[in-house]
């Protein structure tokens, strides 16, 4: 008996809907968390990051150090 | 926390290599673009048999995906992660054996696919011992990659780092399970999948190359140049948290949407719909946060070309992810596929997104890395409006073509029959709109070379040393601190959603990475692995037989010569098809097919049922001067196969890797050569006696021809009835 002979004969049809639920939990945990209120800081913090990078006195044209 | 500093330099040599090799692949890729552009309309243009468009097609999208757009990727990771995990590159070392190996790929790329070896795999054509160069130069990246991430200084990876390692991983694992094969030669072999399963997957990478190679490291690009270059933190954070998890775990199960209505199961193609319209969602979600991080700066895009070049490009991500979806839906689909809306939508997305992305990052780059002015803002301002309006004369008048050709094809008239039952008819009618199209592509490869004369300009203004400045930055503790102050929260609910576990994920890029593999991976087990071990999806035919020897060699001639570029071999069970073509492909028919050739474009009709259409003669003269056929032709003539000996010893290898594939060769894994010279010679025969004298029993275009004969004809033998039961015998292709 080989796998494909397993996977042919296990039904496994209904399990389409298992995933969906499953994927939609993870869907819903992922927001909760990205927008939770109390993460504001955060987030603000982490979205300065690329103007924060050290040399950017060098970055305008002209400017030496 | 440690106060103590750490100084380091940024390695920025590496960055201006890439930008340089971005520019001249760019060049050379969009030069061959114009170029076959121009074939469709004067095919005396195809210069046989190196530079025809079959060869040449592949060598066009290879070289503006991989070359110029990859080259433009690595320029502006190594460019921002340096930056933003405040270290240098890991070694650098590994940054040059990464930038010369990926040239030495383009370039065997270049001189392999115009030589006409090919996997016959759209975006995948290069052979076996590249295909493993490929991956030693992709394995080199990551490894420098990740061990700069591993030595960074910056407690959080910023989410343009996310799309990187999430662009490294899935392409890793693409190219690797798209290209398993088993080698027939030096150059030359054969995927281990075949039809239905080869098709599922191809189209498994093809898509995703065009999500982790085309628009997940540009994401990661915009995340990081958008703000940059509008001198401001992009506009929501946690939309671009919520983009990067939905379209990692989304894009990969869109694949199917390439095989609609082909002899893929439909299952896998409803799935393949479904996810792809999810895929809108993030995809806007992404734009407006890219659009949005201008907000209070717009005024700045009237005087910077990088601004401008950056909002045409978000703007054109946009419009080509609300067109993709809608083009993923099945009746849209119906119409659109095989013709040239399918070339509009991907330059838009190539001209606009990555192109426009690409020169905008190159003109904020070059004052930066060759530190001096640059040469001219007024002639980056030229390049952008001809990029603009090569673009749209490119991307309008393609539309149009493809949606003429598309409602052509399907036209009855009033007594029910095609209304346009000549193929070449609905090619006449695209001219002016191809015409349009070179004129376009023409305008916007000026614009590359105006840019070309800015940057070397801009580099002959270059101090004579290169200023490193040295940068500051604290080392991270070891193992994960809590900011100092910061309390534990209370409540198990409090922990988990202040994410002190999520920053320790994102602290650690190891699990990170597990967790994006993951998000990735689920969609192959759901959706591919079934196709492969679920009997139902493939159900055999018993007429259907493996191709004789000179069959054989001759579909590898069709492979050569990129015939599958013009032509499908897949009849959609649709009634304009069927009319036109015959009876409906069957996924039991393309069970010996490796690689499966269905093709996704008709330049030229479809031959899936080509087989008995015509006799052997038509062929002989068709392919040796098309146009004294079909007069309008736009066919390469290939006069070289009736000249050329067909290597007939070479068959034996053909017979035997498809034999240790599976397909059952019988008598002929000893004697391939002895039965495809005597079927050359009854092929040779029936055309001296349909009236060409000439000797062409050993010449190549024998095996093409019966190649040609066979197409589609096997369940015509059967007799009635010749579509097996599923289990009556296990589908002999396929990854067990």
């Amino acid at each position: 008996m080989t796998l494909t002979d397993v996977m042919s004969n296990s039904g496994l049809a209904g399990y389409a809907v298992v995933a969906m639920i499953l994927f939609m939990a993870v869907f819903v945990a992922i927001v909760l968390r990205i927008f939770a209120p109390w993460r504001k800081r955060e987030m603000d913090e982490a979205s300065r990051l690329p103007l924060d990078d050290g040399d950017d006195a060098r970055a305008r044209p002209g400017v030496k150090r | 926390m440690s106060a103590q500093l750490e100084s380091f330099t940024y390695d920025d040599a590496i960055a201006r290599k890439f930008l340089i090799a971005t520019w001249l692949w760019g060049l050379v890729g969009m030069t061959v673009g114009l170029l076959i552009a121009l074939q469709l309309v004067l095919p005396g243009l195809n210069l046989g048999p190196w530079l025809t468009f079959g060869r040449l097609r592949p060598l066009h999208t290879n070289a503006v995906v991989f070359a110029f757009a990859g080259n433009a990727f690595f320029c502006g990771a190594y460019y921002s992660t340096q930056r933003l995990l405040k270290t240098r590159m890991f070694s650098d070392t590994l940054s040059n054996l990464h930038f010369w190996g990926w040239q030495a790929i383009i370039v065997a790329a270049a001189l392999t696919l115009p030589g006409g070896f090919t996997q016959a795999k759209e975006y995948a054509e290069l052979e076996w011992p590249i295909d493993i160069g490929i991956a030693v130069v992709w394995v080199v990246f990551a490894v420098n990659f990740f061990a700069t991430i591993a030595r960074r200084r910056e407690r959080h990876l910023y989410v343009a780092i996310w799309f990187y390692i999430a662009s490294i991983l899935t392409v890793a694992i693409l190219h690797i399970f798209n290209n398993l094969s088993v080698p027939a030669g030096f150059l030359k072999s054969y995927p281990i999948y075949a039809g239905v399963q080869d098709a599922f997957m191809q189209w498994w990478y093809g898509h995703n190359a065009v999500a982790f190679f085309l628009t997940t490291p540009f994401l990661g690009l915009m995340y990081y140049f958008m703000p940059k270059a509008a001198e401001r933190p992009v506009y929501s954070y946690r939309l671009s948290i919520l983009h990067f998890w939905s379209l990692v775990f989304m894009y990969i199960w869109a694949g199917p949407h390439h095989l609609h209505y082909t002899a893929l199961p439909e299952w896998a193609s409803t799935l393949g719909m479904i996810f792809s319209v999810m895929l809108w969602m993030p995809s806007w979600g992404g734009m407006v946060n890219g659009l949005l991080t201008l907000r209070g700066a717009w005024h700045k895009v009237v005087e910077d070309p990088v601004l401008k070049f950056f909002v045409v490009a978000v703007t054109a991500y946009g419009m080509a992810t609300f067109e993709g979806p809608m083009l993923s839906v099945k009746s849209v689909n119906a119409l659109a596929h095989y013709t040239d809306w399918i070339i509009a939508h991907v330059h838009t997305g190539a001209l606009g997104w990555n192109g426009f992305l690409t020169f905008g990052m190159i003109y904020w780059l070059l004052p930066r890395l060759f530190q001096t002015k640059l040469f001219s803002q007024k002639l980056a301002e030229v390049h952008f409006w001809l990029a603009l309006f090569g673009m749209v004369l490119y991307v309008t008048s393609i539309y149009t073509a493809g949606l003429t050709q598309g409602l052509m094809w399907r036209a009855f008239d009033e007594t029910g029959r095609l209304a346009f039952p000549d193929f070449i008819e609905t090619t006449m009618r695209l001219m002016p709109m191809y015409w349009t199209r070179a004129l376009g592509g023409l305008l916007y490869v000026s614009g590359v070379v105006l840019c070309g004369h800015n940057i070397l300009m801009t580099w002959r203004a270059r101090p004579a040393r290169y200023a490193e400045p040295v940068v500051q930055a604290p080392p991270l503790p070891r193992g994960y601190a809590r900011e100092p102050g910061a309390a534990a929260p209370a409540g198990a609910w409090k922990r988990f959603t202040s994410l002190g576990w999520h920053r320790r994920w994102e602290g650690l890029p190891l699990t990170f990475t597990v967790m994006t593999a993951l998000a990735v991976i689920v969609a192959s087990l759901f959706e591919i692995l079934p196709t492969f071990l679920i009997r139902s999806n493939v159900p055999t035919i018993a007429a259907v037989k493996p191709y004789t020897p000179l069959e054989l060699a001759g579909r590898d001639l069709y492979i050569r010569e990129g015939c599958f570029n013009c032509h499908s071999q897949m009849i959609r069970p649709l009634r304009p098809e069927t009319e036109r073509y015959g009876e409906y492909s069957k996924p039991g028919e393309f069970v010996y097919d490796h690689p499966f050739l269905w093709g996704s474009r008709r330049i030229g009709p479809d031959l899936a049922r080509e087989g008995g259409r015509y006799p052997d003669l038509w062929h002989v003269r068709h392919m040796e001067k098309p146009r004294s056929i079909t007069p309008k032709s736009i066919m390469p003539a290939y006069p070289g196969l009736l000249t050329t000996p067909l290597d007939f010893a070479g068959i034996q290898a053909k017979v035997d890797a498809m034999a240790m594939l599976g397909v059952p060769y019988g008598e002929a894994v000893n004697r391939a050569p002895e039965m495809a010279r005597a079927q050359a010679r009854e092929v040779a025969a029936r055309i001296v006696e349909q009236g060409d004298r000439r000797r062409l029993e050993d010449k190549e275009i024998t095996a093409l021809i019966a190649y040609l004969q066979r197409l589609g004809t096997d369940i015509k033998k059967g007799g009635a009835g010749a579509q097996a039961p599923a289990a009556m015998s296990a589908a002999p292709a396929g990854a067990r």
